[in-house]
């Protein structure tokens, strides 16, 4: 009785798997063999034959090597969804985090008359509207990478708003959580400025960063359309 | 004859579609496969197992070592609730192909 998986065991050679894995892929291999090999011999065929036949299902058993390795390995650090949320969502949160403190520090200082007299302070429009105009083109680059990996509309609208998702989560949970500790918050401007604040720092950032990625996402399915 | 090239895009559809009637092992896979397909699409070792792995790695199928009535352990896979939630869109895509083939094969020999 011929050994179907001592052959595949040589064949296979030094297959970059565990043990028991490469164990496990071998004995599946020698008994798909030797299955083959009865069926052949059922229907009549000289053994020799019926051998030679069972083994012209792989004609090169380094490919197969290859193939099976790289079917059973684990996926590695990259695997899709870093190329496809966690990158472009970390990039974008980056890019937008790092604009904010920017412009914040060497963006523009006009003077302002205050009650306290002349003094140097940027009112809110001047850091939030360029920050605003910024989200943009960070919107648009979250979805050029996120595409650009193959994810699907969902996994790209995530990293999109990934820079939204902090201000989200404060105003959310942060927020409430920050009126119920703290005392020296007006309970009756609570509701205000909650709506304000998510107005402000999630819904219109949202905005801008979905202006920015709209086009790419056109652009995107356009080109998958005429390929 | 089907090219080689065009079989390897409906692998997927063929495995996961014969294992929805249940359980099998690779070399009674590739048997139905032949058998249903009345030799139209033919399974070998070299081209089956990678492709089990792989449906196997993204939780699509899971194979099991069994002993069959014979006393033989053979691996047999079944088909998972991704696996199942996994066909539906595959089957629409090609009806969409074959539909599409048909207008464009109309549009041909008009």
């Amino acid at each position: 009785m011929r050994d179907w998986e001592a052959h595949v065991r040589q064949q296979l050679g030094d297959l970059a798997l565990e043990d028991g894995e490469r164990r496990a892929v071998v004995a599946e291999l020698g008994a798909h063999l030797e299955d083959t090999f009865e069926e052949l011999r059922r229907q009549g065929l000289p053994e020799e034959v019926a051998v030679e036949r069972a083994l012209s299902q792989v004609r090169d058993w380094q490919s197969l090597r290859r193939k099976i390795q790289s079917a059973r390995m684990k996926e590695g650090v990259m695997t899709d969804r870093v190329k496809q949320v966690w990158l472009p969502g970390f990039l974008t949160l980056f890019l937008s985090m790092m604009l904010l403190m920017l412009i914040q520090f060497i963006g523009p200082k006009p003077w302002v008359v205050s009650p306290h007299g002349w003094r140097v302070m940027a009112p809110m429009a001047v850091i939030y509207v360029p920050w605003l105009l910024c989200l943009v083109p960070i919107g648009a680059m979250g979805a050029y990478f996120s595409t650009r990996a193959g994810a699907s509309r969902r996994r790209a609208f995530v990293s999109i708003f990934f820079p939204v998702l902090p201000y989200f989560v404060f105003f959310i949970v942060g927020f409430p959580v920050c009126v119920i500790l703290d005392d020296h918050v007006a309970h009756n401007v609570v509701l205000s400025a909650l709506w304000v604040g998510l107005a402000a720092w999630v819904v219109l950032p949202a905005m801008a960063l979905l202006a920015g990625a709209f086009p790419v996402q056109i652009l995107k399915s356009r080109r998958v359309a005429s390929a | 004859m089907i090219a080689p090239g065009i079989k390897r895009g409906t692998a997927e559809l063929a495995v996961l579609s014969v294992l929805e009637d249940g359980p099998l092992h690779g070399y009674e896979m590739a048997r139905r496969i032949e058998e249903e397909t009345h030799g139209a699409l033919r399974f070998t070792l070299a081209s089956l197992y990678p492709l089990l792995y792989k449906l196997e790695k993204r939780g699509w199928v899971r194979g099991a070592w069994e002993t069959s009535g014979t006393g033989r352990r053979r691996r047999c896979y079944r088909l998972t609730a991704e696996g199942k939630k996994k066909l539906a869109p595959i089957r629409k895509e090609w009806a969409e192909l074959f539909r599409a083939l048909k207008r464009l094969a109309k549009v041909s020999h008009a």
